[in-house]
């Protein structure tokens, strides 16, 4: 039971054609830039093909993909190798970005797309919960962030602002 | 074992740029077992709390004979 299993399976169902791309997002997605820090469950972001005539986007061809593979729904979760798995769909156009920009990194062999580093801060830096400041902290702290292509996102999405705001809460040791 | 703050503040820096900078599947797999710890704790602390010896509550019934 581990998430480099997870990665595995979710591999298999986008090579399958089950969902056009994914890419981790959230806590587990941080930790291929920082230390890791305890999480409950994994955020997948993917990308649905549009099917004609569909307005809602339904989760069930992901859900069926691993019902059939053994995984099992639990309420929005379904649980793969022991985790459960959250997938998401793109929500903000900053979410979009991040997903059309997303890396691939190695996993002992098996590739796996996550979020760049930049793009998990000014996602948590959007979002704005109590856990998404401590992380978008870490991501400063750790100096991850390749700081013109962060100030670029922040730019296009409207974040310069709320950055400043930041910077000024939790940056700036001087009143 | 030193009680200087900043020295404490510093090792802790230096442990979190440690753990940050190994292999991505060694850090997932410190997930893993920090998942497993935390689901242990939170499974001992249901059954602490089943084991809770309680009092139940006085059932109140209400007289409705009319008498």
């Amino acid at each position: 039971m581990s998430i480099a299993q997870v990665i595995s399976a979710i591999n298999g169902m986008e090579a399958d054609g089950v969902v056009g791309r994914y890419a981790i997002g959230g806590a587990v997605g941080a930790t291929f830039y920082l230390e890791p820090v305890a999480t409950l469950d994994v955020d997948i972001f993917v990308a649905f093909r549009e099917e004609p005539g569909q307005i809602l986007i339904s989760l069930r061809p992901i859900f069926d993909y691993f019902v059939a593979r053994g995984g099992v729904i639990e309420g929005e979760y379904i649980i793969l190798a022991g985790w459960p798995v959250q997938f998401l769909p793109p929500t903000t156009p900053l979410v979009e970005e991040a997903l059309r920009e997303a890396v691939t990194a190695d996993v002992d062999g098996v590739p796996a797309r996550v979020f760049t580093a930049e793009h998990l801060a000014a996602i948590a830096l959007q979002t704005g919960r109590a856990k998404d400041k401590a992380r978008l902290l870490q991501f400063v702290e750790a100096g991850a962030l390749e700081v013109e292509r962060f100030q670029a996102i922040l730019k296009r999405h409207g974040l310069v602002d709320r950055w400043g705001e930041f910077e000024l809460t939790f940056l700036k040791n001087e009143p | 074992m030193t009680f200087d703050l900043q020295r404490v503040l510093e090792s802790k820096r230096a442990l979190r740029r440690n753990l940050a900078g190994r292999p991505v599947a060694e850090k997932l797999a410190m997930l893993d077992a920090l998942r497993d710890r935390a689901r242990a704790i939170r499974g001992a602390a249901t059954r602490q709390e089943t084991a809770v010896l309680r009092e139940s509550p006085p059932e109140y019934r209400v007289n409705t004979r009319k008498d």
